[in-house]
């Protein structure tokens, strides 16, 4: 049975409307991940699930229920807070316990549950601290352990390692996973980190200008993007992109960057004399020496990104783009260099000039 | 940068004993009149060496007021505790309405909210006078005049106003998603008002309190107008030390000394809330 | 243009009535004309101080400061003609954007004209031409830091003082203004020191990075070097994402073959002339070591360390596999897409020559893959 279901849920404020419509809906066990930039409204939308603000129009269903007449104590629903908004005059015991206490679970029944919950999250040490004497990761964890505390149906977290530093955040994104699994409750997470997305969720929802404009598998959002906004989105560095038109050359399909034409897939022929946004993930971008076949472009700059390196090209006619090829490579060129650029068809996409959406090639 | 030479701490100490000698001096000299007669408080040139007595003291408590023409009856005790009657009550019961008051103009945005906090604010603004003859009609005709319900009643012009700003403040510094977090959990919203929202606000009340306490205890026309001895603080009461024979400087200075003493000791227990408020900041987020 | 040269630079603040903090100590670095150096570290290593001394808002306890060959230590800040781009951005809030930027050229007296074009190309570059004739308080953050970058960069300094340039800005905008960034340092030759807390902004920018922690400089090289040779166990766990993998081992060497049984059940062994006679050397009087191997050098597939898998999370241009090996939760990094169903059964393996080796005991690296460190 679907747990977590939105129905056409709209939210304004006077004239400014948050979100217009959002349908969307999670199974006991799924991960969705809400996926937007900030100010994009999600963690309004979890408020409204949670029943602390009320909607405009539209519909919250949990299991099948409208939940519009149910205040938010009831709903049985578990919330973590981007700030994670510790009870700060009550213990970490204290505030893992309040759910458990609200259901006034006998003192055994507290204590096992939150002992078990805070194993599970390697806190069962410090339940005796007060919050400010927590340091972030442990502040954050246990805000997860109360919002697990009580098994509830529906998990909200609104993008809980954004205020932990980054190596905690690593650890937490691999441990995560398993650990919601194992609640059965539905997930909602919301981050603005496109890794943390694809790593965590089942389904990602994409939302921009108050609507989801994807929603889908991490696979299908990094390799079929809907519109040119998602693949923007996901991936560092960012997707390369040009506007041009599409060509039709006896059989090969050009496009045309910084002056050159440059063949596409011959798959994207019936798009001859389109108007588009050519866009080319930088891990797509192949570099051959000078002497090969492609794009002749100049090697600006050389920037290492972890264990791949990101080079920052000029093509003769001007197109600026970036490459990003594993270190390990042997051919990463200096800079200064002159090479020759080819688009791998994976990551080769194009996208309508006035729609923004992919065209399917 | 911190390199203080020696000559800069000596100087810093200097400055810090004279600041505090300044500051304190009055209350030091009033000390030692109410432990003089008025004789020796007159005396020129004036002196600090007295024999000290407490009869200033025994005058207030047994309400026999010492006079070059003879005793007066005075009221201090009852007017001492009347102030305590008076601002204790009133802070209570501003705390009441305000507590509740504040939390709904910092939590809920509603029609004409910003103008109605406005509107209890601007109460401090007009001079007391002003009202006071209006309202010395209304209290006559609604028989409140020298009643001590009528004194808390309008005691609630200073004190509400103040309560209502200060509290106001430190709820909306509360994130509410501590709130919503604590809803959430399976706490009704009453719960919530009563378990997170006014133990995270307390040295805020508490602050509040204190000083609305102050103000009230201090407040003077109100009662001068509006009560009779009986009903009377000890500000108005002090009035009767200005005798037709003279001003009783001794027992004045005795009074004050009383009269100061609930506050002070109000403050110093406070302190230590007011001291946590600083340091709850701190856990914020 | 200039050279810097710090000296044994000492920064000891005196709290009152606190113990002192010894916040930088006998810190020695040379940032050669044109480099682009990081000082990185998390907060609290010293950074911000040693900044803050190179460009005058502190004074030196101890130790000298020289810009190309002249003494800046004991100069105002503004006679030490250094740029400065702040972490806070720290604009003129009643100037607009381009005035902002061309506050400095103004003063070095440069005509209106030529000082519009400097700020203009300047603007183009950073991506913020549409927003010039803006005030600050109007634009984003991440606009704000980029026009206080653009007002460090533009005026002409010997010394180009970054810190935390990059932290607000738009991530799709980050990857490719690095590259012009660092670019425009390199045609320019500016000599440059880049504070900063985030390594992948050092590894990005830098022609070699100053890895700081405690005060102290924990090592000073190029991000290749830090990564292949880091000098301590520091350096080696703080470099590099996801960060290395981390074993205490015990080693056994019997001249054929090198075994490190690793703590919780997994031995590692390695023929002897894997690593080279004088690491088998080393390690033939060494009883334990942390062995350090980088996510990127666990290859999943037939080998010694077997587990299972916690989680496998392809992130579009490479895949991190997290896997529980003798109670813990070890790292593996793969370029390409991978799939693993979280709880099978997995095996996987390291070359000799992607081992670190460190001392036990003090951190101190013994050997980079086959070679003595």
């Amino acid at each position: 049975m679907t747990q977590l279901e939105l129905k056409s849920l709209t939210k304004s404020y006077g004239a400014y409307k948050v979100f217009d419509g959002l349908n969307l809906a999670a199974e006991p066990g799924e991960i969705v991940v809400i996926f937007g930039g900030s100010g994009t409204g999600k963690t309004i939308l979890l408020r409204l699930i949670a029943g602390v603000e009320e909607p405009t129009s539209g519909l919250i269903e949990i299991e099948g229920n409208d939940v519009a007449d149910i205040a938010p104590e009831h709903r049985n629903i578990g919330m973590a807070f981007q700030n994670f908004a510790l009870f700060p005059h009550l213990s970490a015991f204290e505030n893992i316990a309040t759910p458990l206490r609200a259901q006034n679970a006998s003192a055994e029944l507290v204590r096992s549950g939150v002992d078990k919950v805070a194993k599970l999250l390697k806190i069962d040490h410090v339940l005796g601290h007060a919050p400010r004497e927590l340091s972030n990761g442990q502040k954050q964890r246990t805000a997860l352990a109360r919002a697990l505390a009580a098994g509830p149906r529906i998990l909200l977290l609104d993008d809980p390692l954004r205020n932990v530093d980054a190596k905690l955040r690593f650890e937490m994104r691999l441990e995560l996973p398993r650990l919601l699994r194992q609640t059965g409750a539905a997930v909602l997470y919301v981050t603005q980190d496109y890794k943390e997305a694809m790593a965590l969720a089942d389904r990602i929802a994409v939302i921009a200008n108050g609507k989801f404009i994807q929603t889908a598998a991490p696979e299908d959002i990094y390799l079929k993007p809907a519109t040119l906004g998602v693949a923007q989105l996901f991936g560092d560095p960012s997707i390369n992109t040009a506007d041009t038109k599409v060509e039709l050359a006896g059989k090969t399909v050009n496009v045309t960057l910084g002056g050159a034409k440059v063949p596409i897939v011959s798959s994207y022929s019936s798009y001859a004399g389109r108007l588009v946004t050519f866009g080319v993930r930088p891990e797509a971008v192949e570099i051959n020496a000078s002497k090969g076949a492609g794009l002749a472009a100049n090697v600006m700059a050389v920037t290492p990104l972890n264990e791949r390196t990101v080079l920052l090209l000029h093509s003769e006619g001007g197109w600026e783009f970036l490459a990003s090829l594993p270190s390990s490579a042997t051919n990463i060129p200096e800079p200064g260099a002159k090479v020759k650029a080819s688009f791998a068809a994976s990551g080769t996409h194009l996208f309508d000039k006035t729609t923004a959406e992919r065209l399917h090639g | 940068m911190d390199h203080s030479s020696t000559f800069e701490k000596a100087l810093r100490s200097a400055l810090i004993t004279l600041v505090l000698i300044f500051f304190l001096f009055p209350i030091l000299w009033i000390f030692l009149m109410s432990l003089q007669t008025n004789e020796t408080i007159l005396r020129i040139p004036p002196s600090i060496l007295f024999e000290p007595n407490l009869d200033n003291y025994r005058a207030l408590i047994t309400g026999k007021l010492q006079t070059t023409a003879g005793n007066l009856d005075i009221a201090f005790m009852r007017n001492l505790w009347n102030s305590v009657l008076l601002s204790t009550f009133s802070v209570a019961l501003s705390l009441l309405l305000g507590v509740p008051a504040a939390y709904a103009f910092a939590r809920f945005k509603f029609r004409l909210g910003e103008d109605i906090a406005f509107t209890l604010l601007s109460f401090r603004f007009a001079p007391p006078l002003l009202v006071l003859l209006p309202l010395s009609l209304y209290f006559k005709t609604l028989g409140l005049t020298n009643t001590y319900i009528g004194l808390i009643w309008v005691y609630q012009l200073i004190c509400l106003p103040l309560i209502l700003w200060i509290v106001r403040g430190y709820f909306e510094d509360i994130s509410p998603d501590i709130e919503h977090a604590y809803r959430i959990a399976g706490n009704s919203w009453w719960k919530t008002f009563t378990r997170v929202a006014i133990p995270l606000a307390r040295p805020g009340i508490a602050a509040a309190g204190l000083l609305a306490f102050i103000f009230a205890w201090n407040n003077f026309v109100f009662a001068l107008i509006l009560a009779s001895a009986d009903k009377q603080p000890v500000t108005v009461g002090a009035l009767a030390f200005v005798t037709a024979s003279g001003i009783q400087y001794g027992q004045i200075a005795a009074a004050i000394v009383l009269s100061v003493t609930p506050t002070l000791a109000l403050a110093l227990y406070a302190q230590r809330y007011l001291v946590e408020g600083l340091s709850m900041g701190a856990v914020k987020g | 243009m200039g050279e810097l040269v710090i000296s044994n630079v000492d920064k000891i603040y005196r709290p009152r009535r606190k113990a002192p903090v010894h916040a930088v100590q006998s810190l020695s670095l040379t940032v050669k004309p044109g480099e682009i150096t990081a000082l990185l570290g998390s907060s609290g290593c010293g950074k911000t101080s040693t900044l803050r001394m190179i460009a005058g808002f502190e004074d030196v306890s101890h130790g000298t400061i020289s810009l190309d060959g002249r003494d800046i230590h004991t100069l105002a800040p503004s006679a030490r003609g250094v740029a400065m781009a702040f972490e806070a951005y720290s604009l003129y809030p009643p100037l607009t954007i381009a005035e902002n930027m061309a506050f400095a050229l103004k003063a070095a007296k440069l005509s209106t004209a030529e000082s519009d074009a400097k700020v203009k190309a300047m603007a183009e570059m950073l991506e913020i031409s549409d927003i010039l004739n803006k005030y600050p308080t109007s634009v984003s953050g991440g606009q704000q830091q980029r026009a206080g970058l653009g007002r460090a960069l533009v005026r002409k300094a010997g010394l180009y003082l970054l810190d935390e340039p990059m932290g607000q800005l738009e991530p799709q905008l980050r990857a490719i203004l690095r590259g012009r960034i660092k670019h425009y340092l390199r045609e320019h030759k500016c000599t440059t020191i880049l504070v900063t807390h985030d390594q992948t902004e050092a590894n990005a920018l830098a022609d070699r990075i100053a890895v700081m922690e405690g005060g102290i400089l924990q090592q000073y090289a190029t991000p290749a070097e830090l990564k292949l040779r880091p000098a301590n166990l520091f350096t080696g766990t703080f470099i590099g994402e996801p960060p290395m993998n981390v074993f205490n081992a015990g080693v056994r060497t019997d001249g054929k073959t090198v075994s490190f049984a690793i703590d919780g059940g997994v031995t590692l062994d390695y023929p002897a002339n894997e690593l080279s006679a004088p690491v088998s050397n080393l390690l033939s009087k060494q009883q334990r070591v942390a062995i350090g191997i980088r996510p990127h050098a666990l290859h999943l597939g037939k080998g010694p360390i077997k587990g299972k898998v916690v989680s496998c999370q392809w992130l579009g241009d490479q895949t991190h596999v997290a896997v529980e090996v003798a109670g813990r939760t070890i790292v593996s990094v793969a370029q390409e897409r991978v799939s693993q169903k979280t709880g099978s059964d997995i095996e996987l393996n390291v070359a000799a020559g992607d081992l670190h080796l460190f001392d036990a005991a003090s951190g101190g690296a013994l050997a980079h893959g086959g070679d003595l460190a």
